[in-house]
């Protein structure tokens, strides 16, 4: 077992974090290791999206990610989203169109769409399949999550785009 | 949302901010302190006798607690259903790649796959029998040297089940009724044969479970659908008391039929006992596909009718590639042959089910339940039959409909839908019966295709019990075996609760479901939980408001609400200080007559229209409108109902076009996610609607019936037979490949003159 570690400093939900982490330690483990429940590990292949976390607002794997990968990166999971109890257009959107049922690959959607909609807000419903084709839903049948995405999408511009 | 309607309300779910905040706890989440994790050797081959286990290595690696073997004798004991043939662990024989011959606990995952490294086994090959042919032909080896011990239940009228009745086949099934001489008086025999894909479950929660020994207390916290057919399963695996078992289920990641019964939570115990620690086993998602799967079959067909489009007579034999172990085959064989006629007027049915061994990954449950294989065949060869007969196959199906409230079978409960219903929903939605539409398709290479499926729900020798309490400070709790899913179960029982005790649905409470604090129920299948548990929760509840209207009527109050028999808003107020428990029990009754023991307690029908678009030269068939439907009885929660019906419509779809858990060579092909083609957001069809019909007919309470499957029974069917509706060409096989399609229209080129269907 290589034991060579890294020093990593990551922005992760906002807070700085330093540490020394096992080069071989993949970012999934590392964030369930600190707590970030939401962080889930389906295929362990980066296949799937159910471990979808962002880098610097852009959706990676967390599977298939090391943790010295993303020092001094921003990392952003669902823990990092809303303030206090409040959700995110895009989780209340999910919550309002039944765009769940085992829930299990719902954080790697919530933050891919999320990922989505900070860089296009105002995706066609084709745009919105093709950006999440990467996530796999074996409950929902995927229609009401796309309703979801643009519901969301059509929330924020009401707001004003406020995210 | 007023105190008095809950029930036929799109409630947002119970579960609902845990699920996007991401702070849902599921069986994957738990831990215990001290918790050691495991790891299992599978053995590469398909089939191999298992020569010599050396674990020295791994044992001595730092790290790690205990390995374990199938020669260790608490690890030979068997379970399964009607069928006691698995091995905790495998021990002189390897039935597939992917069997279990050794068990690790280490400190951490990694030690304990790297302890899987230094175990050496010496296997001797035997002959792979990797699909049915090879199976049953008779100089093929026996999967099972001695026959497992096992007992067929005891059905009803015309149905028969024999546990191994010849070599590699582990269970038979046979229903008929009515003479089999009507074959003679009929103007056509047709034989066609299809055959049936296997998919995988692809749950994103894999199979885990925690398990800990302590005082001889068994205590796991797994993903699965049963825990008290689990508790019974593990009491007689471990030799103790039911009372010294206690499972735990938190709300599952996925699960549609492959978490029953054992899987992860043997192996997890075996490894507890041994350390004296708890263990986890969590199985990775590969994992997964040497676990369960969906069963392939290859079904015969041999349909007798009249000229003019009766249906006269049907004998089916289906074959069942049940995998290396029995799992739940011998359950799904007696459905798959039972439904095989499928809804409609027959004077003689002969259907038989085979549940063959293979070299292969056991197959089990799986949403639809032997139903999406027979509706597969019956639906496809109706159209077959139509089209020979020249009659419109929406005519033929109209012409030989059973209708609301007429059986079955003899003996067995009428029908509780009106299935001409639903079919013309369907067909108006594609706008079936528009002649220029129908020219305008099949101009473009376009056509339209039907198909009604039919299954008996509500699962058999099912009670189902339930708990609902009321405390001094007014706190309501339903206390029920039914395990969330997802499909919304805790959700919709709530919502019957609230309903009849008159509260806001926001102040009930589900208990965790715990097999030491909840009472008896079979498990979380058959589309059951809101028919059947819902008839328990609804007893339970309404003794509750019994208790309660007693309770206000002797401290000189007056309890009504808006009906006599409810309560009026603040009654808890009135109570305060009293604790009430009420309890509900629900189990269909044994009945000789009929076929399967029991009269079916409703009926699932699912239909289906399809449009497709067929490319001549490729093959690809593109799927432009797809409409599915379904009858509830009456929807408790309307989302929860429509999120079914979607889900399973998409599964149905994935099963007719885009999956396949398949062996190529040998191997297993499709033995990961990254190698499995799983449906995925670019597959859904241009257009796509999902009808929920209320009938009303349901025994559920308010009139609800169970849902969730019918979307699956109907896809396939009607994808192909809209395909042979453009371009002429019959397609038997799933998935429709393009390669299929080209060979089909190839076919039907060089043979115009027999119409091949």
């Amino acid at each position: 077992m290589n034991d060579a570690r890294v020093p990593v400093s990551i922005d992760l939900n906002g807070a700085t974090v330093t540490d020394t982490v096992p080069a071989h330690q993949v970012l999934a483990d590392y964030l369930r290791s600190r707590g970030i429940a939401s962080v889930r590990v389906s295929c362990d292949q980066g296949v799937c999206g159910a471990c979808t976390v962002l880098v610097d607002g852009v959706p990676a794997a967390s599977c298939a990610t090391f943790v010295f990968q993303v020092d001094d990166r921003a990392v952003r999971t669902l823990e990092g989203l809303a303030g206090g109890d409040d959700l995110h257009p895009v989780q209340q959107a999910f919550v309002d169109r039944f765009a769940f049922q085992c829930g299990y690959c719902t954080p790697g959607m919530v933050l891919t769409a999320v990922a989505l909609l900070e860089q296009e807000p105002e995706p066609s419903p084709e745009r919105v399949s093709q950006w999440m084709s990467g996530n796999v839903c074996r409950c929902t049948g995927y229609a009401p999550i796309v309703d979801a995405v643009l519901d969301a999408a059509s929330r924020q511009q009401d707001s004003g785009g406020r995210s | 949302m007023t105190a008095t309607s809950s029930v036929g309300a799109p409630l947002q779910r119970a579960d609902a901010y845990a699920k996007v905040a991401g702070s849902l706890r599921y069986a994957v989440d738990f831990e215990l302190p001290g918790m050691a994790q495991a790891a299992v050797l599978r053995s590469p081959h398909p089939h191999a006798r298992i020569v010599r286990i050396d674990a020295e290595s791994a044992r001595r690696l730092p790290g790690v607690l205990a390995v374990l073997t199938g020669a260790d004798p608490a690890a030979r004991s068997r379970y399964g259903w009607y069928i006691k043939d698995q091995p905790i662990l495998a021990d002189r024989v390897a039935r597939y790649a992917g069997d279990m011959v050794a068990a690790v606990a280490a400190v951490d995952s990694a030690t304990a796959m790297a302890a899987l490294e230094l175990i050496d086994v010496v296997y001797e090959p035997l002959p792979p029998l990797i699909d049915l042919d090879s199976a049953l032909r008779p100089d093929a080896p026996a999967i099972f040297e001695e026959p497992p011990r096992g007992k067929a239940p005891d059905y009803g009228r015309g149905a028969s089940g024999w546990v191994h009745p010849e070599k590699n086949v582990c269970y038979r099934f046979r229903y008929t009724t009515g003479d089999s001489a009507v074959f003679g008086a009929c103007d056509h025999v047709f034989e066609d044969t299809f055959t049936f894909s296997a998919m995988q479950h692809y749950h994103l929660e894999p199979f885990v479970t925690v398990a800990s020994v302590a005082d001889g207390l068994i205590e796991v916290w797994s993903s699965n659908q049963n825990p008290f057919a689990l508790r019974r399963e593990l009491a007689r695996l471990f030799d103790r008391d039911e009372e010294r078992v206690r499972v735990h289920v938190p709300p599952v990641g996925g699960a549609f039929g492959a978490k029953n019964l054992c899987k992860a939570e043997p192996v997890a115990i075996l490894l507890a006992m041994a350390t004296g620690r708890p263990v986890r086993f969590c199985m990775t998602a590969a994992e997964s596909f040497l676990t369960q799967r969906q069963h392939s079959a290859r079904l015969r067909l041999r349909t007798g009718v009249m000229a003019d489009g009766t249906l006269i007579a049907r004998r089916c034999e289906v074959l069942l590639d049940a995998g290396a172990y029995a799992d739940a085959s011998p359950l799904v064989s007696e459905k798959a042959a039972y439904r095989a006629p499928g809804p409609y007027r027959w004077q003689h049915v002969d259907t038989v089910a085979s549940c063959v061994l293979t070299t292969t990954t056991p197959a089990g449950p799986f949403r639809g339940f032997g139903a999406p294989q027979a509706s597969w065949a019956s639906e496809s060869q109706l159209d077959m039959i139509a089209r020979r007969l020249d009659i419109d196959p929406y005519q033929l199906r109209v012409k030989n409909l059973r209708e609301l409230g007429e059986p079955y079978m003899p003996g067995d409960s009428a029908l509780d839908s009106d299935l001409r219903s639903g079919l013309d929903t369907v067909a108006d939605a594609l706008g079936y019966h528009d002649p220029r539409r129908r020219a305008e398709l099949r101009r473009a290479g376009r056509g339209l295709g039907l198909a009604v499926g039919f299954k008996d729900s509500g699962g058999g020798r099912k009670p189902a019990s339930a708990r609902v309490s009321v405390s001094g400070d007014g706190q309501v709790t339903l206390r029920c075996g039914t395990v969330e899913l997802g499909q919304g179960a805790h959700t919709a029982l709530r919502q019957v609760v609230a309903q009849i005790l008159a509260v806001p649905f926001g102040d009930v409470r589900f208990a965790p479901v715990d097999t030491t604090s909840v009472p008896y129920d079979q498990g979380t299948y058959a589309s059951s939980s809101s028919a059947v548990m819902g008839r328990a929760v609804a007893e339970a509840t309404e003794n509750v408001r019994g208790q309660v209207r007693e309770v206000i009527t002797q401290r000189g109050g007056n309890p009504s609400g808006a009906e006599d028999e409810g309560l009026r808003p603040g009654w808890r107020r009135l109570v305060s200080g009293h604790e009430f428990e009420g309890s509900g029990h629900f189990e269909v009754a044994s009945d000789v007559n009929a076929p399967l023991g029991e009269k079916c307690l409703f009926w699932e029908p699912g239909w289906g229209g399809a449009e497709v678009e067929v490319d001549r030269e490729t093959g690809r068939v593109r799927l432009r409108h797809l409409v599915v439907c379904g009858d509830a009885g009456r929807m408790i929660n309307p989302q929860l109902c429509h999120g079914q019906e979607q889900g399973s419509a998409v599964m149905g779809m994935a099963q007719a076009i885009v999956e396949r858990f398949g062996y190529s060579d040998g191997a297993l092909a499709t033995r990961d996610p990254l190698t499995y083609r799983v449906a995925t957001f670019g597959d859904l069809p241009d257009e796509f609607r999902c009808i929920v019909q209320e009938q009303g007919h349901g025994p559920g309470p308010f009139g609800a019936k169970g849902y969730g499957e019918g979307g699956m029974l109907v896809v396939a069917a009607a994808v192909a037979n809209a395909v042979h509706d453009a371009v002429g060409a019959r397609v038997t096989d799933l998935p429709l490949t393009p390669e299929r399609v080209l060979d089909a229209l190839a076919k039907a080129e060089s043979e115009p003159a027999e119409d091949s269907g």
